[in-house]
Protein backbone atom coordinates (compact mmCIF):
# COMPACT_ATOMS: atom_id res chain seq x y z
CA UNK A 1 0.00 0.00 0.00
CA UNK A 2 1.22 3.46 -0.84
CA UNK A 3 1.82 5.38 2.67
CA UNK A 4 2.36 9.37 2.84
CA UNK A 5 5.04 11.00 4.75
CA UNK A 6 2.74 11.09 7.80
CA UNK A 7 1.52 7.42 7.47
CA UNK A 8 5.21 6.36 8.16
CA UNK A 9 6.00 8.73 10.58
CA UNK A 10 3.14 7.03 12.44
CA UNK A 11 4.29 3.73 12.24
CA UNK A 12 7.77 4.70 13.33
CA UNK A 13 5.80 5.50 16.56
CA UNK A 14 6.29 9.24 16.25
CA UNK A 15 2.68 10.26 17.50
CA UNK A 16 2.57 7.27 19.74
CA UNK A 17 1.88 3.89 20.46
CA UNK A 18 -2.06 4.04 20.06
CA UNK A 19 -1.77 5.32 16.26
CA UNK A 20 1.36 2.86 15.62
CA UNK A 21 -0.38 -0.17 16.88
CA UNK A 22 -3.96 1.44 14.74
CA UNK A 23 -2.98 2.37 11.47
CA UNK A 24 -1.08 -1.10 11.58
CA UNK A 25 -4.29 -3.23 12.32
CA UNK A 26 -5.59 -0.72 9.68
CA UNK A 27 -2.95 -0.99 6.93
CA UNK A 28 -2.95 -4.76 7.27
CA UNK A 29 -6.69 -5.06 6.71
CA UNK A 30 -6.21 -2.54 3.18
CA UNK A 31 -3.52 -5.08 2.46
CA UNK A 32 -6.10 -8.07 2.48
CA UNK A 33 -8.78 -5.96 0.56
CA UNK A 34 -6.37 -4.82 -2.21
CA UNK A 35 -6.40 -0.88 -1.14
CA UNK A 36 -4.07 1.08 -2.61
CA UNK A 37 -3.59 3.72 0.12
CA UNK A 38 -5.21 5.23 2.72
CA UNK A 39 -8.12 8.17 3.46
CA UNK A 40 -8.95 10.66 5.45
CA UNK A 41 -12.57 9.87 6.80
CA UNK A 42 -14.53 13.05 8.13
CA UNK A 43 -15.83 10.98 11.21
CA UNK A 44 -15.52 7.64 13.10
CA UNK A 45 -18.80 6.15 14.72
CA UNK A 46 -17.86 3.34 17.38
CA UNK A 47 -20.00 0.13 18.50
CA UNK A 48 -17.62 -1.10 21.22
CA UNK A 49 -19.13 1.26 23.34
CA UNK A 50 -21.70 -1.35 25.01
CA UNK A 51 -20.05 -3.43 27.81
CA UNK A 52 -22.20 -6.27 26.28
CA UNK A 53 -20.10 -6.32 23.10
CA UNK A 54 -16.63 -4.94 24.47
CA UNK A 55 -17.12 -7.00 28.00
CA UNK A 56 -13.81 -7.34 30.03
CA UNK A 57 -11.63 -7.60 26.62
CA UNK A 58 -12.92 -4.08 25.64
CA UNK A 59 -11.95 -2.59 29.41
CA UNK A 60 -8.45 -4.14 29.17
CA UNK A 61 -7.80 -2.38 25.58
CA UNK A 62 -9.29 0.81 25.98
CA UNK A 63 -7.42 1.14 29.52
CA UNK A 64 -4.27 0.27 28.25
CA UNK A 65 -4.98 2.93 25.23
CA UNK A 66 -6.18 5.47 27.19
CA UNK A 67 -2.31 4.48 29.73
CA UNK A 68 -0.67 5.32 26.43
CA UNK A 69 -2.59 8.69 26.00
CA UNK A 70 -5.00 7.63 23.63
CA UNK A 71 -6.96 10.31 21.72
CA UNK A 72 -9.37 10.13 18.36
CA UNK A 73 -8.51 12.15 16.13
CA UNK A 74 -11.93 13.39 14.16
CA UNK A 75 -14.99 13.80 15.48
CA UNK A 76 -16.38 10.32 17.19
CA UNK A 77 -19.60 9.51 18.28
CA UNK A 78 -20.42 6.65 20.02
CA UNK A 79 -22.94 3.45 19.95
CA UNK A 80 -25.46 2.53 22.56
CA UNK A 81 -24.31 1.23 25.96
CA UNK A 82 -25.74 -1.32 27.99
CA UNK A 83 -27.93 0.65 30.44
CA UNK A 84 -29.65 3.51 30.85
CA UNK A 85 -27.30 5.66 32.49
CA UNK A 86 -29.56 7.73 34.52
CA UNK A 87 -32.62 4.76 34.79
CA UNK A 88 -30.61 1.37 34.75
CA UNK A 89 -32.07 0.17 38.38
CA UNK A 90 -35.80 0.64 36.41
CA UNK A 91 -34.90 -1.97 34.08
CA UNK A 92 -33.50 -4.15 36.78
CA UNK A 93 -30.08 -3.82 35.19
CA UNK A 94 -27.28 -5.34 38.33
CA UNK A 95 -25.26 -2.67 39.79
CA UNK A 96 -21.91 -4.69 38.84
CA UNK A 97 -22.89 -4.82 35.45
CA UNK A 98 -23.73 -0.96 35.35
CA UNK A 99 -20.36 -0.40 36.73
CA UNK A 100 -18.75 -2.33 34.44
CA UNK A 101 -20.64 0.23 31.49
CA UNK A 102 -20.08 3.15 33.78
CA UNK A 103 -16.29 2.06 33.56
CA UNK A 104 -16.50 2.02 30.02
CA UNK A 105 -18.14 5.16 29.56
CA UNK A 106 -15.15 7.10 31.42
CA UNK A 107 -12.54 5.31 29.11
CA UNK A 108 -13.92 6.67 25.74
CA UNK A 109 -15.03 9.83 27.64
CA UNK A 110 -10.65 9.93 28.01
CA UNK A 111 -10.15 9.18 25.12
CA UNK A 112 -12.47 12.22 23.78
CA UNK A 113 -15.52 10.42 21.95
CA UNK A 114 -18.74 12.39 22.33
CA UNK A 115 -20.93 10.18 24.21
CA UNK A 116 -23.89 10.17 22.10
CA UNK A 117 -24.83 6.67 23.43
CA UNK A 118 -27.18 6.15 20.10
CA UNK A 119 -27.64 3.87 16.80
CA UNK A 120 -28.63 6.94 14.84
CA UNK A 121 -25.85 9.68 15.61
CA UNK A 122 -26.76 11.22 12.08
CA UNK A 123 -29.66 12.93 14.12
CA UNK A 124 -27.45 14.67 16.05
CA UNK A 125 -23.51 15.51 16.46
CA UNK A 126 -22.48 13.38 13.32
CA UNK A 127 -24.17 14.25 10.42
CA UNK A 128 -22.08 13.15 7.24
CA UNK A 129 -22.21 15.14 3.66
CA UNK A 130 -22.33 13.44 0.70
CA UNK A 131 -19.42 11.89 -1.07
CA UNK A 132 -18.04 12.25 2.18
CA UNK A 133 -14.97 8.89 2.98
CA UNK A 134 -16.33 7.80 7.08
CA UNK A 135 -15.25 4.88 9.63
CA UNK A 136 -18.23 3.49 10.70
CA UNK A 137 -19.61 0.86 12.71
CA UNK A 138 -23.13 -0.24 13.92
CA UNK A 139 -25.04 -2.11 10.51
CA UNK A 140 -28.28 0.21 10.72
CA UNK A 141 -26.29 3.47 10.79
CA UNK A 142 -23.83 2.63 7.92
CA UNK A 143 -26.23 1.82 5.68
CA UNK A 144 -28.20 4.56 6.50
CA UNK A 145 -24.93 6.84 6.14
CA UNK A 146 -24.06 5.13 2.86
CA UNK A 147 -27.65 4.71 1.30
CA UNK A 148 -29.84 7.68 2.38
CA UNK A 149 -27.20 10.56 2.55
CA UNK A 150 -24.73 8.89 -0.03
CA UNK A 151 -21.21 8.71 2.29
CA UNK A 152 -19.11 6.48 1.51
CA UNK A 153 -18.10 4.01 4.38
CA UNK A 154 -17.26 0.22 4.88
CA UNK A 155 -18.87 -1.97 7.57
CA UNK A 156 -16.31 -1.80 10.09
CA UNK A 157 -16.55 -3.39 13.21
CA UNK A 158 -15.71 -3.23 17.10
CA UNK A 159 -12.47 -1.94 17.92
CA UNK A 160 -11.50 -1.37 14.20
CA UNK A 161 -13.35 1.92 13.76
CA UNK A 162 -11.29 3.15 17.42
CA UNK A 163 -8.45 2.51 15.42
CA UNK A 164 -9.87 4.69 12.43
CA UNK A 165 -10.92 7.22 14.94
CA UNK A 166 -7.31 7.25 16.35
CA UNK A 167 -5.70 7.96 12.96
CA UNK A 168 -8.52 9.43 11.04
CA UNK A 169 -8.18 7.18 7.96
CA UNK A 170 -9.57 3.94 6.68
CA UNK A 171 -7.78 1.55 4.55
CA UNK A 172 -9.64 2.77 0.46
CA UNK A 173 -11.31 -0.41 -0.61
CA UNK A 174 -14.71 -1.13 -1.06
CA UNK A 175 -17.45 1.16 -0.32
CA UNK A 176 -14.82 3.23 -0.41
CA UNK A 177 -14.89 3.62 -4.19
CA UNK A 178 -17.48 4.58 -7.09
CA UNK A 179 -16.79 1.79 -8.77
CA UNK A 180 -17.91 -0.49 -5.93
CA UNK A 181 -21.16 1.26 -5.01
CA UNK A 182 -23.27 0.21 -8.37
CA UNK A 183 -26.48 -1.70 -7.89
CA UNK A 184 -25.57 -5.63 -8.09
CA UNK A 185 -29.41 -7.14 -7.57
CA UNK A 186 -32.52 -5.60 -8.52
CA UNK A 187 -35.85 -6.08 -6.56
CA UNK A 188 -38.69 -5.16 -8.47
CA UNK A 189 -41.89 -4.22 -6.16
CA UNK A 190 -44.87 -5.94 -7.99
CA UNK A 191 -47.67 -2.46 -8.24
CA UNK A 192 -50.15 -4.57 -6.47
CA UNK A 193 -47.82 -3.76 -3.68
CA UNK A 194 -46.47 -0.30 -4.45
CA UNK A 195 -50.14 1.68 -5.38
CA UNK A 196 -50.90 0.91 -1.65
CA UNK A 197 -47.59 0.30 0.09
CA UNK A 198 -48.13 0.80 4.23
CA UNK A 199 -45.56 1.63 6.86
CA UNK A 200 -44.69 -1.60 8.32
CA UNK A 201 -43.76 -2.99 4.80
CA UNK A 202 -40.78 -1.10 4.84
CA UNK A 203 -38.83 -3.39 8.22
CA UNK A 204 -40.84 -6.22 6.15
CA UNK A 205 -39.48 -5.44 2.34
CA UNK A 206 -35.74 -4.65 3.90
CA UNK A 207 -35.74 -8.04 5.77
CA UNK A 208 -36.24 -9.91 2.61
CA UNK A 209 -34.02 -7.83 0.41
CA UNK A 210 -31.52 -8.65 3.21
CA UNK A 211 -31.93 -12.21 3.27
CA UNK A 212 -31.83 -12.33 -0.53
CA UNK A 213 -28.94 -10.05 -1.32
CA UNK A 214 -26.22 -11.11 1.01
CA UNK A 215 -23.63 -9.04 1.02
CA UNK A 216 -24.39 -7.41 -2.51
CA UNK A 217 -25.47 -4.19 -3.05
CA UNK A 218 -29.33 -4.28 -3.81
CA UNK A 219 -31.47 -1.98 -6.40
CA UNK A 220 -34.80 -1.52 -4.88
CA UNK A 221 -37.52 0.02 -7.67
CA UNK A 222 -41.20 0.78 -7.42
CA UNK A 223 -41.71 2.52 -4.14
CA UNK A 224 -42.91 5.91 -4.55
CA UNK A 225 -42.04 7.81 -1.54
CA UNK A 226 -40.21 6.85 1.80
CA UNK A 227 -39.68 9.13 4.74
CA UNK A 228 -36.70 9.21 6.75
CA UNK A 229 -37.94 6.80 9.50
CA UNK A 230 -39.19 4.57 6.52
CA UNK A 231 -35.69 4.98 5.35
CA UNK A 232 -33.99 3.87 8.22
CA UNK A 233 -36.70 1.20 9.33
CA UNK A 234 -35.41 -0.46 5.60
CA UNK A 235 -32.07 -0.11 6.08
CA UNK A 236 -31.87 -1.61 9.41
CA UNK A 237 -33.92 -4.65 8.85
CA UNK A 238 -31.73 -5.79 5.27
CA UNK A 239 -28.43 -4.90 7.72
CA UNK A 240 -29.54 -7.42 10.18
CA UNK A 241 -30.97 -10.23 7.76
CA UNK A 242 -27.96 -9.95 5.40
CA UNK A 243 -25.23 -8.08 5.41
CA UNK A 244 -26.21 -4.73 3.25
CA UNK A 245 -24.38 -1.74 3.95
CA UNK A 246 -25.60 0.03 0.92
CA UNK A 247 -28.66 -0.29 -1.20
CA UNK A 248 -30.40 2.00 -3.80
CA UNK A 249 -34.17 2.79 -3.93
CA UNK A 250 -34.50 4.37 -7.14
CA UNK A 251 -36.27 7.86 -7.27
CA UNK A 252 -35.80 8.14 -3.43
CA UNK A 253 -31.84 7.81 -2.45
CA UNK A 254 -29.22 9.97 -3.95
CA UNK A 255 -27.06 8.06 -5.93
CA UNK A 256 -30.43 6.58 -7.78
CA UNK A 257 -32.06 9.16 -9.21
CA UNK A 258 -32.82 6.58 -12.20
CA UNK A 259 -32.44 2.96 -12.69
CA UNK A 260 -29.82 3.58 -14.75
CA UNK A 261 -27.66 5.46 -12.66
CA UNK A 262 -27.99 3.12 -9.85
CA UNK A 263 -26.56 0.20 -12.17
CA UNK A 264 -24.02 2.89 -13.15
CA UNK A 265 -24.48 1.28 -16.99
CA UNK A 266 -24.20 -2.31 -15.97
CA UNK A 267 -27.65 -4.06 -15.94
CA UNK A 268 -27.85 -6.61 -13.17
CA UNK A 269 -28.72 -10.51 -14.31
CA UNK A 270 -30.37 -11.06 -11.02
CA UNK A 271 -34.18 -9.67 -10.84
CA UNK A 272 -36.85 -10.47 -7.89
CA UNK A 273 -40.01 -9.41 -7.69
CA UNK A 274 -41.85 -8.47 -4.77
CA UNK A 275 -45.50 -8.56 -4.27
CA UNK A 276 -48.27 -9.24 -1.81
CA UNK A 277 -47.34 -12.86 -1.03
CA UNK A 278 -43.41 -11.98 -0.71
CA UNK A 279 -44.16 -9.89 2.20
CA UNK A 280 -46.75 -12.36 3.63
CA UNK A 281 -43.74 -15.14 3.67
CA UNK A 282 -41.81 -12.69 5.25
CA UNK A 283 -44.01 -11.81 7.81
CA UNK A 284 -44.49 -15.20 8.64
CA UNK A 285 -40.72 -15.77 9.14
CA UNK A 286 -40.59 -12.77 11.58
CA UNK A 287 -43.06 -13.48 13.98
CA UNK A 288 -42.02 -16.65 15.77
CA UNK A 289 -45.09 -16.73 18.42
CA UNK A 290 -48.37 -16.64 17.58
CA UNK A 291 -51.16 -14.38 18.73
CA UNK A 292 -51.88 -13.95 22.50
CA UNK A 293 -50.51 -12.23 25.59
CA UNK A 294 -47.40 -10.14 24.85
CA UNK A 295 -45.73 -9.28 28.16
CA UNK A 296 -43.20 -6.38 26.48
CA UNK A 297 -43.43 -4.39 23.33
CA UNK A 298 -40.32 -2.90 21.84
CA UNK A 299 -40.04 0.41 19.97
CA UNK A 300 -37.73 2.88 18.88
CA UNK A 301 -35.14 0.30 17.04
CA UNK A 302 -33.42 2.63 15.84
CA UNK A 303 -33.65 5.05 17.98
CA UNK A 304 -37.03 6.93 17.73
CA UNK A 305 -36.95 10.08 16.17
CA UNK A 306 -38.90 13.24 17.23
CA UNK A 307 -41.68 12.72 14.58
CA UNK A 308 -41.89 8.98 15.90
CA UNK A 309 -42.67 10.48 19.61
CA UNK A 310 -44.80 12.52 18.13
CA UNK A 311 -46.61 9.53 16.68
CA UNK A 312 -46.31 7.57 19.94
CA UNK A 313 -47.92 10.49 22.14
CA UNK A 314 -50.57 10.67 19.77
CA UNK A 315 -51.35 6.57 20.11
CA UNK A 316 -50.81 6.40 24.01
CA UNK A 317 -52.68 9.97 24.76
CA UNK A 318 -55.82 9.13 28.01
CA UNK A 319 -54.69 5.69 27.25
CA UNK A 320 -53.14 2.75 29.54
CA UNK A 321 -50.20 0.27 29.39
CA UNK A 322 -51.74 -2.98 30.13
CA UNK A 323 -50.52 -3.90 33.94
CA UNK A 324 -49.03 -7.00 32.91
CA UNK A 325 -47.15 -5.66 29.83
CA UNK A 326 -44.24 -3.51 29.60
CA UNK A 327 -43.67 -0.84 27.16
CA UNK A 328 -40.37 0.41 26.25
CA UNK A 329 -39.72 2.83 23.96
CA UNK A 330 -35.69 4.07 22.85
CA UNK A 331 -34.02 6.70 21.95
CA UNK A 332 -31.23 8.96 22.41
CA UNK A 333 -31.04 11.85 24.52
CA UNK A 334 -31.73 14.80 22.55
CA UNK A 335 -34.66 13.34 21.29
CA UNK A 336 -35.66 12.76 24.93
CA UNK A 337 -34.82 16.54 25.40
CA UNK A 338 -36.76 17.45 22.38
CA UNK A 339 -39.92 15.57 23.42
CA UNK A 340 -39.91 16.40 27.07
CA UNK A 341 -40.20 20.15 25.76
CA UNK A 342 -43.01 19.15 23.39
CA UNK A 343 -44.45 17.24 26.56
CA UNK A 344 -44.70 14.14 24.41
CA UNK A 345 -43.02 12.09 27.62
CA UNK A 346 -45.05 13.11 29.84
CA UNK A 347 -48.04 11.91 27.96
CA UNK A 348 -45.97 8.46 26.92
CA UNK A 349 -45.20 8.25 30.91
CA UNK A 350 -48.67 8.77 32.23
CA UNK A 351 -50.25 6.30 29.73
CA UNK A 352 -47.17 3.82 31.71
CA UNK A 353 -44.81 3.45 29.22
CA UNK A 354 -40.90 4.27 29.78
CA UNK A 355 -38.43 5.55 28.08
CA UNK A 356 -35.46 3.23 27.69
CA UNK A 357 -32.77 6.36 27.04
CA UNK A 358 -28.81 5.75 25.50
CA UNK A 359 -29.81 1.95 25.14
CA UNK A 360 -32.07 -0.78 24.04
CA UNK A 361 -33.39 -4.18 24.71
CA UNK A 362 -31.30 -5.72 22.27
CA UNK A 363 -27.96 -4.21 24.42
CA UNK A 364 -29.24 -4.54 27.87
CA UNK A 365 -29.24 -7.74 30.34
CA UNK A 366 -32.84 -8.20 30.84
CA UNK A 367 -32.66 -11.55 32.35
CA UNK A 368 -34.49 -10.65 35.37
CA UNK A 369 -37.59 -10.02 33.54
CA UNK A 370 -38.18 -13.51 32.30
CA UNK A 371 -39.78 -12.11 29.55
CA UNK A 372 -41.22 -14.83 27.04
CA UNK A 373 -43.31 -12.48 24.31
CA UNK A 374 -42.23 -9.62 22.11
CA UNK A 375 -44.27 -7.34 20.00
CA UNK A 376 -42.29 -4.92 18.26
CA UNK A 377 -42.55 -2.93 14.73
CA UNK A 378 -38.88 -3.46 14.00
CA UNK A 379 -37.20 -5.63 11.51
CA UNK A 380 -33.77 -5.63 13.11
CA UNK A 381 -35.63 -6.21 16.93
CA UNK A 382 -37.71 -9.07 15.23
CA UNK A 383 -34.50 -10.51 13.43
CA UNK A 384 -32.00 -10.34 16.95
CA UNK A 385 -34.65 -10.55 19.89
CA UNK A 386 -35.14 -14.05 19.43
CA UNK A 387 -31.52 -14.50 20.35
CA UNK A 388 -30.48 -11.78 22.57
CA UNK A 389 -33.44 -11.47 24.65
CA UNK A 390 -34.64 -14.63 24.35
CA UNK A 391 -37.89 -14.38 23.46
CA UNK A 392 -40.82 -15.09 20.84
CA UNK A 393 -41.23 -12.02 18.74
CA UNK A 394 -44.27 -10.96 16.74
CA UNK A 395 -43.57 -8.45 14.63
CA UNK A 396 -46.76 -5.64 13.39
CA UNK A 397 -47.42 -2.11 12.74
CA UNK A 398 -46.42 0.61 15.14
CA UNK A 399 -50.04 1.29 15.89
CA UNK A 400 -50.84 -2.78 16.25
CA UNK A 401 -47.41 -2.87 18.51
CA UNK A 402 -49.16 -0.07 21.06
CA UNK A 403 -52.82 -1.64 21.19
CA UNK A 404 -50.87 -4.71 22.00
CA UNK A 405 -49.59 -2.78 25.01
CA UNK A 406 -53.20 -1.35 25.57
CA UNK A 407 -54.33 -4.38 25.48
CA UNK A 408 -52.29 -6.93 26.75
CA UNK A 409 -52.59 -9.32 23.85
CA UNK A 410 -51.93 -9.28 20.39
CA UNK A 411 -54.53 -10.77 17.67
CA UNK A 412 -52.92 -11.72 14.58
CA UNK A 413 -51.41 -9.24 11.52
CA UNK B 1 -13.95 -28.74 13.42
CA UNK B 2 -16.02 -28.62 9.94
CA UNK B 3 -18.69 -27.37 8.99
CA UNK B 4 -20.81 -26.45 6.04
CA UNK B 5 -23.22 -24.02 7.69
CA UNK B 6 -22.02 -20.01 8.11
CA UNK B 7 -21.27 -19.20 11.26
CA UNK B 8 -21.67 -15.82 13.52
CA UNK B 9 -19.47 -15.53 16.38
CA UNK B 10 -21.74 -12.68 17.77
CA UNK B 11 -24.32 -14.31 19.73
CA UNK B 12 -22.97 -17.70 18.04
CA UNK B 13 -19.74 -18.51 21.09
CA UNK B 14 -19.80 -18.29 24.19
CA UNK B 15 -16.57 -16.29 24.73
CA UNK B 16 -16.05 -17.63 28.41
CA UNK B 17 -16.20 -21.14 27.68
CA UNK B 18 -15.70 -21.31 23.58
CA UNK B 19 -18.51 -23.31 23.46
CA UNK B 20 -21.29 -22.67 20.73
CA UNK B 21 -24.01 -21.47 21.67
CA UNK B 22 -26.34 -20.57 18.81
CA UNK B 23 -28.96 -22.71 18.60
CA UNK B 24 -29.74 -22.68 15.12
CA UNK B 25 -26.49 -24.14 14.40
CA UNK B 26 -25.39 -28.15 13.57
CA UNK B 27 -22.01 -27.23 16.20
CA UNK B 28 -24.32 -25.93 18.62
CA UNK B 29 -22.87 -27.22 22.46
CA UNK B 30 -19.49 -28.37 21.06
CA UNK B 31 -16.32 -26.41 21.59
CA UNK B 32 -14.22 -23.91 18.98
CA UNK B 33 -11.31 -23.52 21.82
CA UNK B 34 -7.94 -24.44 20.22
CA UNK B 35 -9.24 -25.44 17.21
CA UNK B 36 -8.85 -25.31 13.69
CA UNK B 37 -11.97 -24.23 12.70
CA UNK B 38 -13.19 -24.38 9.17
CA UNK B 39 -17.10 -23.22 7.67
CA UNK B 40 -18.05 -21.41 4.49
CA UNK B 41 -18.39 -18.04 5.57
CA UNK B 42 -18.93 -16.00 8.59
CA UNK B 43 -22.14 -13.49 9.08
CA UNK B 44 -23.04 -11.06 11.94
CA UNK B 45 -22.84 -7.89 13.39
CA UNK B 46 -20.13 -5.16 13.54
CA UNK B 47 -19.96 -6.50 17.03
CA UNK B 48 -18.17 -9.46 16.24
CA UNK B 49 -14.77 -8.73 17.19
CA UNK B 50 -16.03 -7.46 20.74
CA UNK B 51 -17.46 -11.65 21.31
CA UNK B 52 -14.23 -13.13 19.60
CA UNK B 53 -11.79 -11.06 21.20
CA UNK B 54 -13.22 -11.93 24.71
CA UNK B 55 -12.48 -15.71 23.78
CA UNK B 56 -9.25 -14.44 22.79
CA UNK B 57 -8.64 -12.80 26.32
CA UNK B 58 -10.20 -16.05 27.91
CA UNK B 59 -7.87 -18.52 25.86
CA UNK B 60 -11.25 -20.01 24.22
CA UNK B 61 -10.58 -18.27 20.12
CA UNK B 62 -10.20 -21.50 17.75
CA UNK B 63 -6.22 -21.77 16.80
CA UNK B 64 -7.04 -20.96 12.99
CA UNK B 65 -9.85 -19.98 10.76
CA UNK B 66 -10.23 -21.24 7.09
CA UNK B 67 -13.51 -20.06 4.80
CA UNK B 68 -14.56 -20.43 1.03
CA UNK B 69 -15.00 -16.38 1.74
CA UNK B 70 -13.85 -14.65 4.59
CA UNK B 71 -15.84 -11.63 5.43
CA UNK B 72 -13.96 -8.38 6.44
CA UNK B 73 -15.56 -9.19 9.85
CA UNK B 74 -13.56 -12.36 10.27
CA UNK B 75 -10.31 -10.66 8.94
CA UNK B 76 -10.89 -8.05 11.30
CA UNK B 77 -11.11 -10.33 14.41
CA UNK B 78 -7.69 -11.81 13.54
CA UNK B 79 -5.38 -8.42 13.17
CA UNK B 80 -7.37 -7.15 16.34
CA UNK B 81 -6.44 -10.68 18.09
CA UNK B 82 -2.45 -9.85 16.81
CA UNK B 83 -2.64 -6.64 17.78
CA UNK B 84 -4.24 -6.03 21.27
CA UNK B 85 -3.74 -9.28 22.87
CA UNK B 86 -0.24 -10.93 20.75
CA UNK B 87 -2.31 -13.98 19.57
CA UNK B 88 -1.96 -15.05 16.39
CA UNK B 89 -4.67 -16.48 14.79
CA UNK B 90 -4.63 -17.25 10.97
CA UNK B 91 -7.31 -17.13 8.82
CA UNK B 92 -7.24 -18.69 5.23
CA UNK B 93 -9.58 -17.75 2.73
CA UNK B 94 -10.42 -19.21 -0.55
CA UNK B 95 -11.22 -23.19 0.10
CA UNK B 96 -12.48 -24.50 -2.83
CA UNK B 97 -16.21 -26.03 -2.53
CA UNK B 98 -17.82 -27.60 0.92
CA UNK B 99 -16.21 -27.96 3.88
CA UNK B 100 -16.86 -31.29 4.41
CA UNK B 101 -16.21 -32.80 1.13
CA UNK B 102 -12.34 -32.32 1.94
CA UNK B 103 -12.15 -32.69 5.87
CA UNK B 104 -14.01 -34.13 8.87
CA UNK B 105 -13.89 -32.73 12.23
CA UNK B 106 -11.31 -34.76 14.46
CA UNK B 107 -8.69 -34.62 11.70
CA UNK B 108 -5.93 -32.78 12.19
CA UNK B 109 -3.96 -30.51 10.24
CA UNK B 110 -1.53 -28.11 10.22
CA UNK B 111 -1.99 -24.22 8.43
CA UNK B 112 0.20 -22.09 7.06
CA UNK B 113 -1.32 -18.48 7.22
CA UNK B 114 1.35 -16.28 5.18
CA UNK B 115 1.44 -19.20 2.55
CA UNK B 116 -2.53 -20.88 2.86
CA UNK B 117 -0.96 -24.11 2.29
CA UNK B 118 -2.99 -26.95 4.60
CA UNK B 119 -1.04 -29.91 5.25
CA UNK B 120 -3.63 -33.01 6.58
CA UNK B 121 -1.25 -34.78 9.01
CA UNK B 122 -4.05 -37.68 9.54
CA UNK B 123 -7.68 -38.18 9.22
CA UNK B 124 -9.75 -39.31 12.07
Amino acid sequence: MHLTEEERQILDGAFGEPQRIALNVLIKLGDAYGAERMVEIASAHIVGSSYQIAGEAGIEIYSKLVEQGAKVKVRTTCDPGSIDFSRWQVFKTPPDYAERQVKIAELLGQMGVIPTWTCTPYTAFNVPRYGEDLGWSESSAVIFANSVIGARTNRLAAYVDVCAALVGRVPRFGLHLPECRRGQVLFEVASELSDNFEDHFFPVLGYFVGQKAGDRIPVINGVQKATLDQLKAFGAAAAASGSVALYHMVGITPEARTLDEAYRGRQPADRTVVGRSEIDNTLEQMNTGDSGAVDIVGLGCPHASIDQMRRYAALLKGKYVHPSTELWICANTVVEDMARQMGYIETIERAGAKLMVGTCHNDCPLGAWNFRRLATDSGKFAYYTPTTVGTKCIFASTEACIEAAIRGRIGSL
Amino acid sequence: MVSNQPFGFWQGLDPLTGTVIDQRHELCGTSLKGKAFFFPYGRGSTGTPGIFLEAVRNACAPAAIVNTKSEPMIVMCSLLAEAFFKVLIPIVDGLEGDPKSILKTGDWVRIDGTTGIIDVISRS
